[in-house]
């Protein structure tokens, strides 16, 4: 029996849509203190499942990062390690947005339309069309445009995604800073210095406990020997 | 069996109908008991073997960890084809294989590529209610077959044939399976095999707990049989059989075009596997399998004390003969199983998902896992003993 190109039945239409998957490969450089937080953390057992939201110091390192850099002030109960920033937008798009709805952002080749479209959402960078309940932004976007937007989001009542893995300005602005947003806001955010080890985050928002249920129902935890890797990088920057 | 006035917390009472919830809601809970000895979760107690440990620390210093394609490694794709034609009988070559984030994020995928809205899938009952979560995130319906107890919770071909309608695209087989820790038989593998081909479904088969089987029962993967290449999905992973459900890598094999509907969701929904799981994946392949033949003489043991432990309780359960779990009928104590579940967390401090956790009608059932040291299980029974026999006294 030879192996099957071809299954027996159509797949799911949603599938048609999306761009082939990227088959690229990239180098990395490991650290001393990520190769060893990695060893240990295997050493010490730590090779089964975390909690569920992320091991705890690495949700308390993402606080004190959001806290001193943007004046942001959330809990650790209200961060979930993800495997990359990838799931973090996934999870925050399906559960927050309707199929049938639209997400709003600021350029169209944004890392938001694929997801979109996998959900059944439109996609938009025109403020004006109806039926928006998303705006998704990044450090990288022009800040009058952000500033615009963000006033919009706030008076429609719109989540936010502020997504912090896509660099850009480095300054301590942050839309969760507006009164009106600071509970509708998602913050995401990848460790890039790691990136095949597959970590990232989401943080804050009133959705929080609602974002980490559906990442567990996905894929449990992140990998736990990444998330101790990612505190040694903590170590070495340090 | 309804959960009864009880003195169950509100947290606990308020998701007991929500299989996942509750198994989380208790988790949550023990953890507020020091001594607690945790029988719930499906996770190995046992080391990752040394020899996966080894070579993801090499792969690290060789620098062997940067972003890898979305599909996977090409080498652990060639292993796992190569495990699956040589092992499982199955046919399958690189193309025919995705490596995913565990068997969880396989199971979404498999469910995404597959399922637009009002298709149904055939789930046997009871079940791990993570698989309604990916079925429903995907629009699709489930739709339980009923097992028996008296059947050792094998699948009837009977049943999912009466349970087809025109909507019906696919049936989910987990052999050995969760929470039953049943099989499906070979004759009725390929009974349902048969349906699958007459009626054009797709079968998913979940054979994550593949390496454990106990008393002589064999595996069978039903990807093997003359017809079902083009029609079969099969699901596996790393976690159960090598001790190592932390790194988060498994892999599905199914024809081609499928997988690549599938690399093309896990693009925009997860991205890649970690490369260094993925390296542990590859040495679990091509490594000694001496350890995972000790893990199963460590079951082996596990599963005879605590079946000694429940026969003197008078507790009756399933035939076990696979995977890790004791499905322990608990219904002559009398009282709903997540109440049951409560009281042996707080007064024996003993970690026990009730039935109703996999499948609303299963409040007379508990499941029991074995992934504790035997010092630890005769403990569990030891605190459990007093609390059923007060109950099966009453």
């Amino acid at each position: 029996m030879s192996a099957a190109q071809k299954l027996a039945v159509p797949l799911a239409s949603r599938v048609a849509a999306l761009p082939a998957a990227p088959d690229t490969e990239s180098p990395a450089v490991v650290q001393a203190t990520v190769a060893s937080a990695a060893a240990q953390a295997m050493n010490a057992g730590h090779t089964h499942y975390t909690d569920r939201p992320g091991i705890l110091p690495l949700r308390q390192h993402v606080v004190e990062t959001l806290g001193a850099t943007n004046g942001i002030e959330i809990s650790a109960d209200e961060v979930t390690i993800t495997c990359g920033a990838v799931e973090g937008r996934f999870v925050a798009l399906k559960q927050l947005v309707k199929a049938g709805s639209k997400v709003l952002a600021a350029s169209a080749d944004s890392l938001i339309a694929a997801p979109a479209e996998l959900i059944g959402a439109g996609f938009t960078i025109s403020a004006g069309e109806e039926g928006i309940s998303l705006l998704y932004l990044t450090p990288a976007d022009d800040p009058q445009q952000r500033d615009a937007l963000l006033q919009q989001a706030a008076a429609n009542g719109w989540w936010v995604i502020w997504d912090m893995s896509v660099s850009g300005s480095s300054s301590a602005f942050h839309p969760a800073q507006h009164p009106a947003l600071a509970k509708k806001t998602i913050t995401l955010g990848e460790v890039s210095e790691l990136s095949g080890w597959r970590v990232g985050w989401m943080a804050g928002s009133e959705a929080a406990n609602k974002l980490r249920a559906f990442k567990q129902s996905m894929t449990i935890c992140t990998t736990s020997v990444s998330q101790w890797a990612a505190l040694g990088l903590k170590g070495s920057q340090s | 069996m309804t959960v009864p006035n009880s003195s169950v917390p509100e947290e606990v009472r308020a998701v007991a109908s929500d299989g996942t919830r509750l198994r989380y809601a208790l988790m949550e809970l023990s953890a507020q008991y020091k001594d607690a000895i945790a029988l719930g979760r499906g996770d190995p107690d046992l080391a990752t073997p040394a020899h996966i440990v080894e070579a993801i620390n090499r792969a690290i210093r060789d620098n062997q960890t940067g972003l890898s394609p979305v599909i996977g490694m090409n080498v652990l794709r060639d292993a796992i084809a190569q495990k699956l034609r040589e092992e499982n009988g199955v046919p399958a070559e690189r193309e025919n294989v995705i490596v995913t984030t565990g068997g969880q994020e396989g199971l979404f995928l498999i469910m995404q590529a597959l399922l637009n809205p009002g298709d149904e899938v055939l789930v046997p009952d009871p079940r791990y209610t993570s698989y309604d979560e990916a079925i429903q995130s995907a629009g699709g319906k489930i739709v339980l077959i009923p097992t028996d107890h008296e059947d050792a919770f094998n699948l009837r071909p009977e049943a999912i044939e009466e349970a087809i309608t025109p909507a019906t695209k696919a049936v989910l087989i987990i052999s050995p399976g969760n929470p039953t820790s049943g099989i499906v038989t070979e004759d009725r593998l390929r009974a349902i095999a048969e349906i699958a081909i007459k009626r054009n479904l797709i079968v998913i088969s979940d054979e994550i707990y593949e390496k454990f089987l106990y008393d002589g029962w064999k595996h069978f993967s039903i990807g093997s049989l003359p017809g079902m290449a083009e029609r079969t999905i099969t699901l596996n992973g790393f976690s159960k059989s090598y001790a190592m459900t932390g790194f988060r890598v498994g892999y599905v094999a199914a024809p081609a075009n499928f997988i690549e509907a599938m690399a093309k969701v896990k693009a925009v929904t997860t991205g890649p596997a970690a490369t260094i799981s993925q390296w542990g994946g590859l040495a679990a392949l091509q490594g000694p399998q001496e350890p995972v033949q000790e893990f199963h003489r460590i079951y082996t043991e596990r599963r005879a004390l605590m079946i000694d432990g429940l026969t003197r309780m008078g507790l009756n359960y399933s035939d076990p003969r696979g995977a890790f779990f004791l499905w322990t009928n608990s219904s002559s104590t009398g009282i709903h199983a997540t109440e049951l579940a409560y009281l042996l967390l707080k007064e024996a401090q003993v970690l026990i998902f009730p039935g109703n956790a996999f499948g609303e009608k299963w409040g007379g059932y508990l499941r029991i896992s074995i992934l504790q040291s035997t010092d630890l299980l005769r403990e569990a029974l030891t605190r459990m003993e007093p609390i059923i026999s007060r109950y099966r006294a009453t």
